[in-house]
């Protein structure tokens, strides 16, 4: 034990530069799942900005499953409740101030982002009184008066006396400040703003309806026995404590998750790969170390314990240095990404947090790979035997073996030709696996074949280099097939998610085309519908339809059920303009009478990914959870639209949503123009509509599309990103083995000098090495990412995108170019080493 | 009883057509404190017999008993056990471990054997001085000589004190001098400790510190001579021997 650690320790020390490498190759890994998978709970916590309610002791929160509002005279059951001394109903909702009337921070930057909290007058101050800092409180009887918070007046500079304005569902509101009050806003959440309940209600457009409600429990109760009273007191639907809020957000977001874990675990499995190439080389180089051990009398254990120490180091050196780079590597993209965040999407970022699971994960990953990639290289130096280690015999080709390999190889590449035409995403899936191992398994059999195919162009550029080159390749077909492999694996990842993205984006586009039939859209503040949208009442749409020259116009409007376990989202349409004026695109059902059915009854229509992921038919009773308590539904239709097709969406008619959702406010409006409409007189008109009503833009159907190609692009940049974050262990591994070759061969290469090879000479043997290496990587990369797009794509169908698939030609391009600079700067190193070789030593070594 | 004692011990290697008789029905018996030198001429079969008798690799057919012991019957945890415990090799080339010290490397059996590092270290030591390697104890291999690196292979191979020892041309790689200095050691330690020591060498002169050489042609022991008792203790008298063969 002792003896192997000393050993493993020595060995390690001894080849500082190797150990390095390998050793980054899986800091990298680990950054990548561990700092990804730290970032993502501060997206989820900014995005979860709901009602923030005090809680303490002697009180009890209410609210309302689904994050639902409902009728302000509830309070007055709960008041009614045995053990209940006091309670107050209020509206809390976050909404994003239009930029014309947000105030400004110290920095210049907008503070968009408010609570907006309607407290009743009559009665919050029994319950939760605020604790004052300057001015007065809210008193009965106030009208356009506010509370700041001190953070608020710190950061804006607004004090008593000052103004405010609102969007309100039919224009503006111009409010006082009256008080400050003490505390700070959320971490991630908006600065609160507290004002009168009616007035908070007709900003937010919610007429007499409330969120929450709390209540004061005389002390001599049982909390818990007044809270289920509290609860049969009200009926189904309500909860104790505050609410969770954007559980359907949270589904995008587990599956980014899912992806960034993906990318992590794929770079540590390359970096297993790149551990088991080194470790294969070591124990061929260490063989008389190892001959010499086992005369001495080391067991086979003994030297199998030697060479897992030394992975077992690595993988816990290198997942402990990962896990500290992870952390400085998200904190320092979290600051960057703040202001962006801020303007963007008008909400603030946390800090990392990194769970405990995570941190078992990443560690188990980390230190679990390395471990598993030196077990097998580990257990044949263990099986050596004193007279192989000493007497070498001449490595005779085994026919037997090859044999053997290009069957299995062949096997499994059909197989997973079959996978790929069953259509099956499930077996598909299997299938990329499938064709990746069988590639691994094939490679170092057509590694003599590819070389030469390839080789011929390279000696075009590398006349008489490029012999020796291919020659060295095809001496060690095993390394140099798991390198090309990594090389592979990686651009396949690449060229795979561009491939997805590609279609996405085109097949967005087209959506779009088909779904934003409109001429011109009323757009809120932020772009997911229901985050914190002041809706506009009827006053926008009906002074919409009166501009001559608007033949249709429809508005959506939008709530939250909860379907089993999860929250979706409901849009309301108008049955009757919606169809006209944009629709969605069926993908089941037949649009008319589904439509149709709307109107008269209670009939919903999903979008794919919620059909999918609930798995959904034609005709099914859907139940859910409504502000209005259970209902049940009847699905009629399928299909999708732009805006809403990342989330789990339901259509029902706006009657259905006043009744059940209390949902009245229009959050997006769209019109057509009449065919003999001038769109400039129109737009005049329309402008002018937009002033009044500033929680809304106005955009015409291509500028809006503009941006939304704009936006597009920039999220095809992440690609960037991700070709620089997995091209990393391609450069390691193809550096290594590089590295080695020269290693390995520095007899050779001090004989070449010998006989008169020039620097430069053996510089361009490294160097055509590298090339092939690539070259022969990109071949199969391109191969095996095209069909990971594909099944991506396909995948995609499975979760409810029925998506075209896009040839992703850009990526192949990418992938070349990435793969030869790879090459290129790998090959960097290792060339300058073995130029810099002095003939005599080179001559001595071994 | 003899600490060696082998039977009629052939080794083949390979088969059919290319196989290579190595060693042809072998005898040999090699008493306690015994100094004896295998000798002859490239390929004919030395290394091998040394191997087969240190349990490195099997015999073809035949018995080698080492301290009453049939190494047929062991597996090859049990052989690893003897080699650990009853065997010290000295080699020609590779003999040390590059990344240990002298100091390690010498105490690498003991460690192997599961001693206490700092015990191993200590009897270690003691025979490095008794080889006379006294104030390079810290250095690693590449920065000993040549002579120097096979003071602690010989240092390694008596720190177990084990029943033999076997060196496989263990000056084969050294200069004149440091090669006569080998020699002498090994000659000091049959005398000193009564250490049994089988050593294989083309070269009379070093052949002439031996008690007993033994000669080997084509696998098959030729010839058989004691020292000051047949043949007189010299290179002469060794040369003189094997013109006669
Ligand atoms: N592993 C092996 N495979 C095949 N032939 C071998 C092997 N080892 C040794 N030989 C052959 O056996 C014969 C004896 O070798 P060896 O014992 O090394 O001779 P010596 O040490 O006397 O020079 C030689 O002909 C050699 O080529
Ligand atoms: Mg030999």
């Amino acid at each position: 034990m002792n003896t192997q650690l000393t050993l493993a320790l020595r060995y390690l020390r001894g080849h500082k530069t190797r150990t390095i490498l390998t050793t980054l190759s899986i800091v990298l890994g680990v950054m990548l799942l561990f700092g990804m998978n730290g970032m993502l709970p501060a997206i989820k916590e900014s995005f979860s900005q709901g009602v923030k309610t005090s809680i303490s002791l002697d009180e009890l929160t209410v609210t309302r499953l689904a994050n639902g509002i409902f009728g302000q005279e509830q309070v007055a059951l709960v008041r009614n409740v045995p053990g209940v001394v006091a309670a107050t109903g209020s509206l809390s909702r976050k909404v994003i101030l239009p930029t014309d009337m947000a105030p400004q921070d110290q920095r210049g930057q907008l503070i968009t982002n408010l609570t907006l909290t309607g407290l009743d007058l009559d009665s919050f101050g029994e319950i939760n009184p605020l604790s004052l800092l300057a001015g007065r409180s809210l008193q009965p009887g106030d009208r356009a008066v506010a509370l700041i918070n001190q953070s608020l007046a710190e950061n804006s500079g607004l004090g008593i006396g000052d103004h405010l304005t609102l969007p309100t569902a039919d224009g503006v509101t111009r409010l006082e400040i009256v008080g400050i009050v003490a505390g700070f806003g959320a971490l991630s959440g908006g600065e609160p703003l507290y004002l009168p309940l009616d007035l908070a209600q007709q900003v937010l457009n919610l007429p007499a309806q409330i969120n929450v409600i709390e209540a004061m429990v005389a002390p001599s109760e049982d909390m818990a026995i007044v809270g289920q009273r509290v609860l049969e007191s009200l009926g189904s639907g309500y909860q104790l404590g505050a609410v969770e809020t954007g559980s359907e957000i949270q589904a995008v977001l587990e599956l980014g998750d899912f992806i960034f874990s993906m990318f992590g675990i794929v770079a540590l499995v390359m970096s297993g790969f790149i551990i088991f190439i080194t470790f294969r080389t070591v124990v061929m180089e260490r063989r008389r170390d190892v001959g010499m051990l086992r005369a001495l009398g080391a067991s086979r254990r003994t030297v199998t314990g030697i060479f897992l120490f030394e992975s077992l180091l690595q993988g816990v050196i290198g997942t402990f240095l990962g896990l500290i780079a992870g952390y400085l590597f998200i904190s320092w993209m979290l600051a960057v990404l703040e202001p962006m965040w801020r303007e963007r999407l008008g909400l603030s970022l946390g800090g990392a947090q990194f769970s405990l699971g995570i941190f078992i994960l990443s560690i188990t990953l980390g230190v679990g790979i390395s471990v598993l990639a030196g077990l097998y290289p580990a257990v044949v130096a263990g099986r050596m035997t004193p007279m192989d280690a000493l007497r070498p015999a001449i490595s005779v080709e085994r026919k037997g073996s090859t044999r053997r390999r290009a069957i299995w190889g062949i096997v499994m590449i059909a197989a997973s030709i079959l996978c790929l035409l069953s259509r099956n995403v499930g077996l598909a899936s299997l299938g990329v696996i499938l064709f990746i191992a069988g590639l691994m398994v094939l490679l170092p059999l057509l590694v003599r074949p590819v070389t030469r195919l390839i080789g011929g162009l390279l000696t075009l550029a590398f006349a008489r280099e490029g012999n020796i080159a291919q020659g060295n390749l095809v001496r060690q077909p095993e390394r140099a097939a798991i390198t090309a492999s990594v090389i592979a694996i990686s651009l396949a990842v690449v060229l795979g998610v561009t491939g997805l993205l590609t279609t996405l984006t085109y097949g967005v586009f087209s959506y779009m085309d088909k779904s934003l039939g409109a001429d011109f859209l009323f757009i809120p503040s932020s772009f997911a519908l229901g985050s914190g949208n002041v809706a506009a009442g009827p006053g926008l749409i009906s002074a919409i339809r009166q501009v001559p020259g608007v033949e249709a116009a429809t508005t959506l409007r939008s709530s939250f059920a909860r379907f089993g376990e999860t929250d979706v989202m409901v849009i309301g349409v108008d049955p009757q303009t919606y169809p006209q004026v944009s629709g969605l695109e069926f993908s089941r059902g037949d649009e008319q009478l589904a439509y149709q059915a709307m109107a008269q009854g209670n009939v919903v229509l999903a979008n794919g990914m919620l059909a999918t992921q609930g798995k959904l038919e034609l005709g099914d009773d859907i139940e859910l959870l409504t502000p209005a308590g259970m209902r049940t539904y009847t699905l009629q239709g399928i299909g999708n639209d732009y805006m809403n097709s990342k989330i789990m969406t339901l259509y029902v008619s706006q009657d259905l949503l006043a009744k059940d959702f209390f949902e009245t406010g229009d959050v997006l409006l769209m019109l057509n123009l009449a065919d003999n409409a001038d769109p400039v007189t129109v737009r005049a008109d329309l402008d002018r509509l937009e002033a009044e009503y500033p929680g809304f833009t106005l955009y015409a159907a291509q500028e809006w599309k503009d941006r939304m190609v704009q936006d597009a692009r920039t999220r095809m940049s992440i690609t960037y990103l991700l070709v620089a974050v997995l091209a990393l262990p391609s450069l390691i591994g193809l550096a290594n083995t590089l590295g080695i070759n020269v290693l390995e061969r520095t007899r050779e290469i001090g004989i070449l000098r010998a006989v008169g090879a020039t620097r430069r000479q053996v510089q361009r043997i490294i160097m055509a090495e590298s090339l092939l290496l690539a070259a022969i990587g990109i071949a199969f990369g391109i191969l095996a990412g095209l069909w990971l797009g594909y099944v991506m794509t396909a995948s995609m169908a499975l979760v409810g995108y029925d998506l075209a698939y896009f040839f992703p030609w850009s990526g192949i391009l990418l992938a070349v170019a990435v793969g030869l600079l790879i090459a290129v700067l790998a090959a960097l190193h290792p060339a300058r080493q073995a130029s810099k070789l002095q003939i005599i030593t080179a001559l001595q070594y071994e | 009883m003899s600490i060696v004692m082998i039977d009629k011990l052939t080794k083949i290697y390979g088969h059919g057509e290319t196989a290579i008789t190595a060693l042809r029905e072998i005898s040999l018996h090699i008493e306690p404190g015994e100094l004896v030198a295998v000798m002859g001429p490239s390929g004919c079969g030395k290394s091998t017999l040394l191997h087969l008798i240190g349990g490195l690799d099997r015999p073809t057919s035949g018995r080698v008993l080492l301290d009453g012991q049939d190494l047929a019957a062991l597996d090859d945890n049990h052989l690893t056990e003897i080699r650990r415990r009853k065997v010290g090799f000295v080699f020609q080339f590779f003999n040390l471990i590059p990344v240990l010290t002298a100091l390690e490397n010498a105490a690498l059996p003991l460690m192997l054997d599961g001693i206490k590092p700092a015990e191993a270290k200590q009897r270690a030591q003691e025979w490095l001085e008794r080889v006379g390697l006294v104030d390079r104890l810290e250095h690693r291999p590449d920065q000993l000589s040549g002579g120097q690196q096979q003071r602690v292979a010989m240092a390694r191979a008596l720190s177990t004190e084990p029943a033999l020892i076997l060196a496989d041309e263990p000056t084969g790689n050294l200069d004149s001098r440091a090669g006569d200095e080998i020699a002498n050691l090994l000659r000091q330690i049959s005398d000193q400790w009564e250490q049994t020591i089988l050593m294989v060498t083309h070269d009379p002169r070093i052949a002439a510190y031996a008690d007993r050489i033994v000669f080997l042609k084509d696998g098959t022991i030729v010839d058989e001579a004691h020292l000051s008792g047949d043949v007189s203790r010299s290179t002469a008298g060794v040369m003189e021997r094997m013109e006669g063969l």
